[in-house]
């Protein structure tokens, strides 16, 4: 058995993989499909709380990975936010000594979360800047044009 | 909310979710062949240093890293040893549960993270392993690795 603490080389393994396989478009394709199809509690938390269901989804999944994050909701501007100090997958693999990390493998949350929350009316903002010390940042605001569609239908 | 590493255990066990996601992915996309080749390119890459231990210590080096395995996860293991042979009875796999009770869809080929795994820890080893039981309802199963003969 892998354990779910071997995953995160295991993942990274899996798209050093799959490009070989074929290419940046096979490893793109993988993280569409694990978008729609393994993420979908994100996006029901979202569709039944708004940016509230952000805050509900990270909130189990940051303490499980225990990662070093702060992560604010403000529900009247409707702003969410996750500042990782610590990315706990991105440090585990850079103090892995006998592998090398998949080069870009910061981006794969940068596309599944954004390929969810982008259509369901977010403006969906990352910095990857930090990434070769584990750290990001993603702000998530909801998009005044797609309130007023709400509010309409 | 502000959490230090140190605050929480790590781990994420919808982890076991993805990875069998991932592997159902490989096998519609691929085949099954590129399931067993990429577990086994994993294994042979992240493993490496216990494969090494198999070499220097022997099975207990497999016991030991499989104890750590199952008591993490909230498993259980039996193991009987001796020096040319070892045997771990698995009553179920905490990721097949996790898998289950989550409504996860369980790949296919999930059993291979045991057999190919496995298969693979012994390359290079004076060791072989065999699949003897397998339940994919729950994972249980029954393990065996033996000195390979001359």
């Amino acid at each position: 058995m892998i354990p779910c603490t071997d995953f995160i080389p295991a993942y990274s393994e899996l798209f050093k993989f799959l490009e070989k396989k074929g290419g940046r478009k096979a490893v793109e394709d993988f993280w569409n499909y694990l978008s729609d199809n393994f993420l979908t509690n994100l996006r029901d938390l979202v569709r039944k709380h708004g940016l509230l269901g952000c805050w509900l989804y990270w909130s189990r999944a940051l303490n499980e990975e225990a990662a070093d994050f702060t992560m604010k909701l403000d529900e009247k501007k409707q702003v969410f936010s996750i500042v990782m100090h610590k990315c706990p997958s991105k440090g585990r693999l850079l103090k892995c000594r006998h592998i090398k990390p998949y080069p870009d493998y910061c981006r794969h949350c940068d596309v599944l979360y954004r390929r969810i929350l982008e259509p369901m009316g977010f403006e969906y903002l990352a910095d990857f800047s930090g990434c070769d010390r584990a750290r990001c940042r993603l702000t998530l605001r909801r998009l005044t044009s797609h309130v007023s569609r709400l509010t309409r239908s | 909310m502000r959490r230090r590493a140190s605050d929480n255990e790590y781990l994420h066990r919808d982890f076991h979710g993805a990875l069998s996601t991932g592997l159902e992915y490989l096998h519609r996309r691929y085949g099954a062949a590129a399931v067993r080749e990429y577990l086994r390119q994993f294994t042979a890459a992240f493993y490496a240093p216990l494969s090494r231990e198999i070499g220097r210590r022997g099975l207990a080096a497999i016991r030991d890293h499989y104890r750590k395995v199952y008591e993490t996860e909230g498993g259980r293991l039996s193991a009987s040893l001796t020096d040319h042979e070892l045997t771990m009875t698995v009553p179920y796999s905490p990721a097949v549960r996790h898998l289950r009770r989550r409504g996860y869809p369980v790949a296919r080929l999930f059993v291979e993270t045991i057999r190919t795994v496995n298969e693979t820890l012994c390359e290079g080893t004076p060791f072989e392993f065999e699949l003897v039981k397998y339940d994919p309802k729950t994972g249980s199963s029954v393990q065996r690795f033996y000195r390979r003969k001359q």
